[in-house]
């Protein structure tokens, strides 16, 4: 269980996190959601141990989370704009490059290990691009690479920043239906920060509304969103969301 | 005569050859994170604080090397302490680079006879390459690659992104004063053959020669460093003949090097289309 207590962060003055108290079951699949500036990507970098709180604590399991990091399988996926894509790597080596005992330049990866990245990169459809650079990748392409790094652990973690802000439709609901089963196979916890509201809101178990406060955090059916998003967005905005006879969802399913 | 006929600089050019093929190697390596980590205005910084510590060094008469060593070290954790705590890499560096600099011209002005060497200081002398430095290049060469060999996946994942190094264990902050301080060290010991100012080139032409004519970051290293090793060897021969300047000879020679690795880049490129 991950338990989120009175975590608070002010910086430069300014209130960036008020008083957040959440708790996420083990293998329990929530979405953060909130207007940009809301603190989502802070909070989930205090819970990966990135950023100290100014006051408040995030316990794993009991323990602070680079202890727990330390001992068990976490995986991150960063924003696209903080990773270096200008490297001369290929596909494969950025499957391997968490891996710092087995890859680099006097190194040699073991094939057992070559071979689940292989059949990871599969099953998000890119294993045709093993091979490639990562200058010639695109958008899309990169955030699937990355998703697939992630899974590769097997983590009993999954925390995911913007996951899907370069994919398109069709791979949008893959990668949703792969989140799925990561957690029905492993019962992986998954922490998934989006803007996509409409779609998280038909995957995910449980929904945190996020602005500074914690609005509320609950099964996405208990929501009332229209209300919800009149408060984090404005009274002015409207979302559509996915229903059971969405013609969208059609779309996907007879892709 | 030929050269080889004469014992004196025989011996000169093999202490510069020795010297400048084991700082060009090591120099290489590290240019492939300083230019992936955006790093290349950094050498400009840590070098010209050399100027201050070798300033300091013709004050007193001294020929050590831990001054202008510890001058260096100090710039580049400074550097990296204020780049750490928020001021832009560029403002970090600038701040640090012109303080030397004008600590270094006054520390000048109050020396006699400063201005025969200054030359050799600002654009590198081979006739000032003696055998303690070809020993602390050697020294320095395997200790390098033993560093490298150790921690380049960690110094690799820190430049793909830091957070994930972070999570992966890794102490980034740590890692990151270390490879500037080392950094510094080459840096010193490259200014005899180079120069204060001319020593950024070997840190940035390497990584982007290498990146011209390979793709992957193995291949991207190996050519850096034959690109290095060629330019330094052919620039070392050529001063002599010219009685140029060992260090702008190298940089004019590794310029037409990426002049050229350039176009073979344009005409793969071209050839792919």
């Amino acid at each position: 269980m991950i338990e989120f207590k009175n975590i608070s962060l002010v910086y430069d003055k300014k209130i960036v996190l008020d008083n957040i108290n959440a708790t996420i079951s083990k293998g329990e699949f929530v979405s953060i959601i909130g207007p940009n500036g809301a603190g989502k990507t802070t909070l989930i970098k205090i819970l990966m141990g990135l950023i100290k709180p100014t006051s408040g604590s995030v316990l794993i399991e009991g323990l602070p989370p680079n202890e727990y990091i330390s001992k068990h399988k976490v995986s991150y996926l960063p924003q696209q704009t903080n990773i270096n894509w200008s490297m001369p790597l290929r596909v494969m080596d950025i499957m391997l490059i968490e891996n710092t005992k087995t890859f680099g330049i006097f190194k040699k990866p073991n094939k057992e290990l070559i071979e689940k990245a292989k059949k990871m990169l599969d099953r998000f459809d890119i294993l045709d691009i093993e091979n490639k650079y990562l200058k010639e990748l695109s958008g899309g392409q990169k955030q699937r690479v990355e998703l697939a790094r992630c899974l590769l652990k097997n983590p009993q973690i999954l925390v995911l920043d913007e996951p899907n802000t370069a994919l398109d439709a069709v791979f949008n609901e893959k990668m949703y239906n792969i989140l799925l089963e990561e957690k029905q196979k492993n019962k992986t916890t998954i922490i998934l920060v989006s803007h996509d509201i409409g779609a998280v809101s038909k995957f995910v178990d449980k929904i945190m509304c996020l602005n500074v406060k914690l609005h509320c955090a609950d099964k996405p059916e208990h929501i009332d969103f229209k209300k919800l998003i009149a408060v984090l967005y404005g009274n002015d905005t409207n979302i559509v969301l996915h229903s059971a006879g969405c013609e969208s969802c059609q779309f996907y399913k007879t892709q | 005569m030929s050269i080889l006929q004469n014992p004196i600089i025989v011996s000169v050019l093999i202490k510069a050859l020795v010297a400048g093929i084991c700082l060009s190697i090591l120099l290489s390596i590290l240019s492939y994170f300083v230019v992936l980590q955006r790093l290349n205005f950094l050498g400009v910084g840590i070098s010209h604080s050399v100027f201050a510590g070798l300033a300091i060094n013709y004050f007193f008469a001294l020929s050590t090397l831990f001054i202008p060593i510890g001058f260096a070290c100090l710039t580049a954790l400074i550097i990296g302490i204020l780049y750490r705590k928020g001021l832009s890499k560029d403002s970090a560096i600038n701040v640090m680079f012109v303080f030397t600099m004008a600590l270094g011209a006054i520390v000048l002005s109050f020396s006699s006879g400063y201005s025969a060497n200054i030359m050799g200081m600002l654009f590198g002398d081979i006739l000032a390459i003696n055998s303690i430095d070809i020993v602390y290049s050697i020294i320095l060469l395997f200790l390098g690659l033993l560093l490298l060999s150790v921690f380049f996946s960690h110094l690799q994942l820190i430049t793909f992104n830091e957070e994930l190094a972070k999570i992966n264990g890794i102490n980034v902050d740590l890692a990151y004063y270390l490879f500037l301080m080392f950094l510094a060290i080459v840096i010193v010991l490259s200014v005899k053959l180079i120069g204060i100012i001319l020593v950024n080139a070997f840190l940035v032409l390497p990584a982007l020669c290498g990146m011209n004519v390979a793709r992957s970051y193995a291949k991207v290293i190996f050519w850096s460093i034959i690109f290095s090793v060629i330019s330094t060897i052919s620039a070392i021969f050529l001063s002599y003949y010219l009685n140029t300047p060992s260090g702008a000879t190298i940089v004019i020679v590794f310029f037409i090097l990426w002049l050229i690795s350039g176009m073979y880049n344009k005409i793969l490129k071209w050839r792919k289309q």
